[in-house]
């Protein structure tokens, strides 16, 4: 698979939120502002990076070649767990700014099926690792994509009149879907169905 | 005790290693039937489209299959073309007689086209179509052909189309005796 | 004053008072992406039921020997556990359900309401409590799924458990946009307004 495609595809046409539903949590919970969802973004481009080079290592090092594939699920969440408490520290004593921004959301990571979903395709779509490198990034670009476009409009639904039952999650979800409507245009674009 | 590092450690290896003898028992349990699943499909779809044989031999790995019937006469082959569609590539299975036309087309149960549109050329009318054709009429009508599209999904239905033609293309030497 | 839960309380809860996706919000993922059919749907919550309840069971008869900073890690492998259990056997015994669950079936090990409700509940309470927390949960998941699936299924493709519930006229051209992305959002985003608006009449 041509590395363009696979960019495009993760980034755009299988938008990983808004496509194939993985990481709708923090989208909703952190697109609050768009401040936190560039932090978010950045979060998870890191952790994803790094989970898909270590989850597919194992995979293909070790479980792989022992016969070992029924463990994959468990193997992988731990990887990522433990990936995840590592940026935690790196971020409490180096960054820590965006470390208080993110506040509960960082551990958050680790439940988020964004994360354990890309390092599971890359193995069902038998990538390499470089294929699964480009499907990881484009997949986190993808992510802070749609997380800042929503962010934005979040941003600008606080000061408009809804109706009290649909403020806050309903009139998000309903913006969501709208947004994820406009994506659905991608579908097919430059004949890309990844 | 409970909060020793001892324990901790030992623990959470108790833990590991009670989950990796359940999982592998459950996996030894499952995995002869879900390969046998496999199996099963493979022979299903193949007889689907060219009726009559009892036996398939590889041809070529994955694509094409010769058929043999209950006696052991060659009466066609089976080649297995993957054309990109609307959504993703659609598997289509196509069974052809000894003089070269179509006996059987199938499509593929993993095809993730647009749910609705696509998924309609699964429909008997679309594929039924096919039957008897040989490889210069395989063209929708709206292409010189003789077969009629799937309202609105031109798309998919000029794939199966294209990917049935490629097919031919590709393996009907393998009819040369 | 607020009296101890009387143990129907710890199942009845999960159904509407504290239903996980309505209420508490978590497990949207799956919910989301599974619902295109009612059939679909509940067989996506009988295999999230599957795994809460053996978990919540598990981590209840663990819970005094389990020390505590290793806490997590060790709900985690228990959770994996049930749910690659619940992945082979889907696998081998219910191969069309497990095609169209695809990759959700392994993401069951994230979904927050089992990893929450371990911590929450069943790491404090004992296993018959345990038990019927998680009966309650996947009760209430199981009813939203339901709920999605059918609504979906209706509209997109006219059928419900896959018998035909609307004319044919409308078969031939249903709401199509109800099986896609914007579909589930619109619609969850719905409920989701409805449900504030009937707990808000009764605070």
């Amino acid at each position: 698979m041509d590395p363009a495609k696979i960019l495009m595809g993760a980034f755009l046409v299988n938008n990983i939120i808004l496509m194939r539903f993985l990481g709708v949590c923090p989208f909703f919970g952190v697109s609050t502002t768009v401040d936190t969802s560039v932090g978010m973004s950045a979060a998870v481009l890191f952790v994803m990076t790094l989970a898909t080079w270590v989850s597919w290592l194992l995979y293909h090092v070790l479980l792989l070649p022992l016969g070992l594939v029924f463990l994959r699920t468990a193997v992988f969440i731990l990887v990522i767990a433990g990936l995840v408490q590592f940026v935690e520290m790196v971020l409490k004593k180096y960054v820590r700014g965006l470390y208080s921004a993110l506040g509960i959301y960082l551990p958050l990571i680790t439940t988020n099926c964004a994360i354990l979903g890309v390092t599971f395709l890359n193995i069902d779509y038998e990538f390499s690792l470089l294929q699964s490198t480009l499907f990881a990034v484009g997949t986190s670009l993808g992510f802070a994509l749609a997380i800042i476009l929503f962010a934005a409009i979040r941003e600008r639904l606080e000061d408009s009149p809804i109706s009290p039952s649909f403020k806050g999650y309903p009139i998000a979800f309903v913006g969501a879907s709208l947004v994820s409507l406009a994506f659905l245009g991608f579908t097919s674009l430059f004949g890309i169905s990844l | 005790m409970v909060n020793s590092k001892a324990w901790m450690v030992v623990s959470l290896v108790l833990t590991c290693t009670i989950a990796a003898v359940a999982l592998s028992q459950v996996f030894s349990i499952t995995k002869p039937i879900i390969d046998g699943q496999s199996a099963d499909a493979l022979k299903a779809s193949l007889s689907e489209v060219l009726p009559g044989a009892a036996e398939f031999n590889e041809l070529e790995p994955g694509t094409a299959w010769s058929g043999k019937d209950a006696a052991g006469n060659r009466i066609g082959i089976v080649f297995k073309t993957s054309p990109r569609g609307y959504g993703g590539p659609i598997t289509v299975v196509v069974g052809l007689d000894t003089t070269g036309r179509i006996t059987g087309l199938g499509i593929g149960a993993d095809m993730k086209e647009t749910p609705g549109l696509g998924l309609k050329a699964r429909e008997a009318w679309f594929r039924d179509q096919f039957r008897g054709k040989s490889e210069s009429e395989v063209a929708l009508k709206r292409d010189n052909g003789t077969l009629d599209a799937i309202s609105a999904a031109t798309i998919t239905s000029r794939a199966v189309t294209n990917g049935v033609r490629k097919g031919f293309a590709q393996y009907s030497h393998h009819l040369k005796p | 004053m607020t009296s101890t839960p009387t143990r129907w309380q710890y199942f009845a809860d999960g159904i509407i008072k504290e239903n996980p996706v309505l209420i508490l919000m978590i497990g949207l993922c799956p919910t989301l992406a599974t619902s295109v059919s009612a059939r679909d749907a509940l067989g996506m919550a009988a295999a999230t039921s599957f795994v809460l309840i053996g978990s919540n069971v598990v981590v209840s008869l663990i819970r005094k020997v389990v020390p505590g900073s290793v806490r997590i890690p060790i709900f985690i492998i228990v959770i994996s556990t049930f749910v690659t259990i619940i992945d082979y056997v889907l696998q081998a015994y219910q191969p069309a359900l497990y095609r169209v669950l695809g990759v959700f079936v392994p993401l069951i090990v994230v979904n927050c309401i089992i990893l929450g409700r371990a911590e929450a509940f069943a790491y404090r309470h004992g296993v018959f409590d345990s038990l019927l927390d998680a009966l309650g949960k996947s009760a209430g998941y199981g009813l939203v799924m339901l709920v999605m699936g059918s609504v979906r299924e209706i509209l997109a493709a006219g059928t419900w458990f896959g018998y035909a519930v609307t004319p044919a006229w409308f078969r031939t051209a249903p709401v199509l946009f109800m099986i896609f992305p914007p579909g589930a959002f619109l619609l969850i985003g719905i409920l989701k307004g409805i449900v504030n608006r009937l707990t808000a009449s009764k605070v």
